[in-house]
């Protein structure tokens, strides 16, 4: 039993890697522009048929698929930011929460004209080893694609992290968050930070959607849909008023699945609604905390 | 005696001047009403399809317009959420399931009548409504979003597990107090048409009442409404109920309708419904019931009543929702009041315009 257990646990990690990863970008762009993005779901999309389509029908590395993903993200979550929002400075919340809506319109409506991968019948999952290699811990299979993508995650966050708090840039990303006219008026230039930002979430959300591709055949745009849920909901159940916050909340949340799932195990008919309870376990923790498990209460002044 | 019967001439001529403005000022005031405006939108909508039945147009442009019906139902309960709450949700879909799959069980697999099954729709739509609403309203307006997103995406996967595609033969629609009388597509497209115009008359009431007032304060600034006593979780509550109850009753008459839906291969409980009904409100204008169902008409209508015919556009269906995207954030970005203020600018810069041609041919009014 301790064995069926373990498989659902180890089965669980890809998915929590990509869904870190799309929790910290989506937290980046709310602390810093003041949205929940919508489209962070498509747009690291847009990543994974980038790689996908120039492993499958240039042939090339993939490696260099994995970088070319990453670019062609961060230049488009940069050119959202000095395209669209920098225009939209003066759009409420509702509107740039509604901005971001429009992009998935867009972003799913021009990926068919743009890969040629998505002509096929179906994609293959596209692991960055094959899934079949790797070693065995009693006897539950631990796939090395699963370390590699832990290990993916592990540095790009550690990465991430230290530049958050060990640099100027970082010091003035956290400055932009906490406020972003005084961070203006201190001498940070607030443009330049928002459109990084942006492509840092672009980024991220690529190597998320490449990791999540790994194990699960890429059939449309929307394929990043569940993962941005659970990267919304981690963000509120960590509360955003911190950058690790969120990234914990999305940990709490997959190992609650993977528990879930454990019990569905014996129960026949569950599994349908794993999803739902996990879901509402973590909105009665929200109703616990209003301002997340991390969260700092804040006082509104009229 | 012929300077009496001369003022008897006059007065009968002023009675019978007064009395035809008083009668014309009485059409003027019933013509004003919105509720003729409806009742003649749906004429239009039943001529549509009678000229259909007599092959003076294509029976598939029929066909469109009623499901184009369909998606104005539950814009209408969008407009409300979004126009008169400042709420947004992605959870359209998912709404829009709840009330097709009610249908589905209720009519297919358990029997019920229609009546029974429609209400049982619309009690389920409400308790759904309640208990989303009710979790996700309590913690803050943004995440209402979030939640609903989340929400719509268990829905459809819950459907999908339980039956992935649903079907309704012609013999499980019947009304029962008409000696059991199936309802063929052409009967339920007048269903559609009535229940748009009852759906259209009743959220103007809502909007011109105190509800709706204290639900647009609430859209304005929700210090100042919470200032004069307007219970933020209560309207906003309110607004989302109706709103996935609206959904739910087009998703139900969608499959009286349509007759199936796929959870597979048909876009219909995607993500993609719901982004489309946001667009469709928000290109239209989000306060007003002609801008929603302009709005709907220009994203499903054109699609599916013109573009389906070109080639071009049935080999690429991607190119609407392309479409409808930029239209968005054109929209939002710089012209908040939607498609409706833009033509209510442009009346009023052909009124200017007027003025000034008059001006020039007459010279100005110095009076």
């Amino acid at each position: 039993m301790f064995d069926a257990y373990l498989s659902i646990f180890i089965g669980v990690l890809p998915s929590m890697c990509a869904g870190i990863l799309a929790t910290f970008a989506v937290t980046i762009i709310f602390k810093t522009s003041y949205t929940t993005n919508f489209a962070q779901g498509v747009i690291s999309a847009l990543g994974a048929y980038v790689s996908v389509e120039i492993t499958m029908m240039l042939g090339w590395p993939i490696w260099l698929s994995v970088i070319l993903g990453i670019i062609a993200c961060f230049a488009v979550g940069v050119a959202i930011d000095v395209g669209i929002f920098r225009q939209g400075r003066y759009v409420n919340t509702l509107g740039k929460q509604i901005i971001s809506m429009g992009l998935i319109s867009i972003i799913i409506g021009i990926i068919p004209f743009i890969f040629l991968v998505t002509k096929l019948e179906a994609v293959p999952q596209r692991p960055f080893i094959s899934l079949t290699e790797g070693f065995k811990i009693g006897s539950t299979f631990v796939q090395y694609n699963t370390l590699i993508s832990i290990g993916i995650t592990g540095v790009l966050l550690a990465l991430v992290f230290i530049l958050l708090q060990k640099t100027k840039w970082g010091l003035s990303v956290r400055a932009t968050a906490s406020n972003e006219i005084v961070a203006g008026m201190m001498g940070v230039n607030t443009r330049i930070i928002t459109a990084v930002s942006w492509g840092i979430a672009g980024g991220l959300g690529a190597v998320a959607a490449i990791i999540y591709v790994g194990n699960v055949s890429l059939s449309s745009g929307y394929i990043m849909t569940m993962t941005q849920i659970n990267a919304f909901l981690a963000g509120i159940l960590g509360g955003f008023a911190t950058f690790y916050g969120p990234v914990i909340g999305c940990a709490i949340i997959y190992l609650l699945n993977a528990l879930v799932g454990c019990v569905c195990v014996h129960v026949e008919g569950l599994s349908m609604w794993k999803a739902a309870i996990v879901y509402l376990i973590v909105m009665l923790l929200v109703l616990w905390k209003p301002q997340g498990l991390f969260g700092k209460r804040t006082v509104k002044k009229v | 005696m012929v300077k009496h019967s001369f003022s008897n001439l006059l007065g009968r001529e002023q009675r019978q001047e007064e009395s035809a403005i008083k009668a014309l000022r009485a059409i003027k005031k019933i013509a004003q009403k919105p509720v003729l405006h409806f009742a003649i939108f749906a004429v239009i909508l039943s001529v549509i399809k009678v000229l259909s039945e007599q092959k003076i147009l294509q029976s598939s442009f029929a066909t469109a317009v009623g499901s184009t019906i369909i998606f104005c139902i539950v814009g209408l309960g969008f407009c409300l959420l979004l126009g008169y709450s400042a709420l947004a949700s992605l959870g359209t879909a998912g709404f829009i399931a709840v009330g097709a799959y009610c249908a589905y069980f209720c009519l297919s697999q358990w029997q019920f009548t229609i009546g029974t099954a429609f209400l049982l729709a619309i009690l389920v739509a409400f308790v759904v409504g309640v208990v989303v609403g009710f979790i996700s309203l309590r913690i803050e307006g943004i995440y209402l979003a979030i939640v609903t997103l989340g929400v719509a995406q268990i829905l459809k996967e819950a459907f999908a597990a339980l039956k992935d595609t649903i079907r309704l033969t012609g013999k499980q629609i019947t009304i029962s107090w008409l000696n059991d009388m199936r309802l063929t597509t052409d009967h339920v497209y007048f269903i559609l048409v009535i229940a748009l115009f009852i759906l259209m008359v009743l959220t103007k009431n809502l909007m011109d009442s105190p509800t709706g007032r204290a639900m647009l304060a609430m859209k304005n600034s929700t210090s100042a409404a919470q200032a004069f006593g307007i219970s933020l979780l209560k309207y906003r509550l309110l607004a989302f109920v109706l709103s996935t109850i609206y959904a739910a009753i087009g998703g139900f008459l969608y499959m009286l309708f349509i007759r199936n839906a796929s959870n597979s291969s048909d876009t219909l409980f995607a993500l993609s419904t719901s982004l489309n009904i946001l667009g469709a409100v928000i290109i239209g204008g989000t306060k007003s019931i002609w801008g929603t169902i302009g709005g709907t008409f220009i994203i499903y209508g054109i699609d599916k009543m013109f573009l389906q015919d070109i080639e071009f556009f049935r080999a690429n269906p991607t190119l609407i929702t392309l479409f409808c995207g930029i239209l968005v954030i054109v929209v939002v970005m710089f012209f908040p009041g939607g498609l409706v203020q833009l033509l209510l600018e442009i009346k009023l810069k052909i009124k200017k315009l007027i003025v000034k041609i008059r001006e020039g041919i007459y010279g100005k009014d110095i009076g």
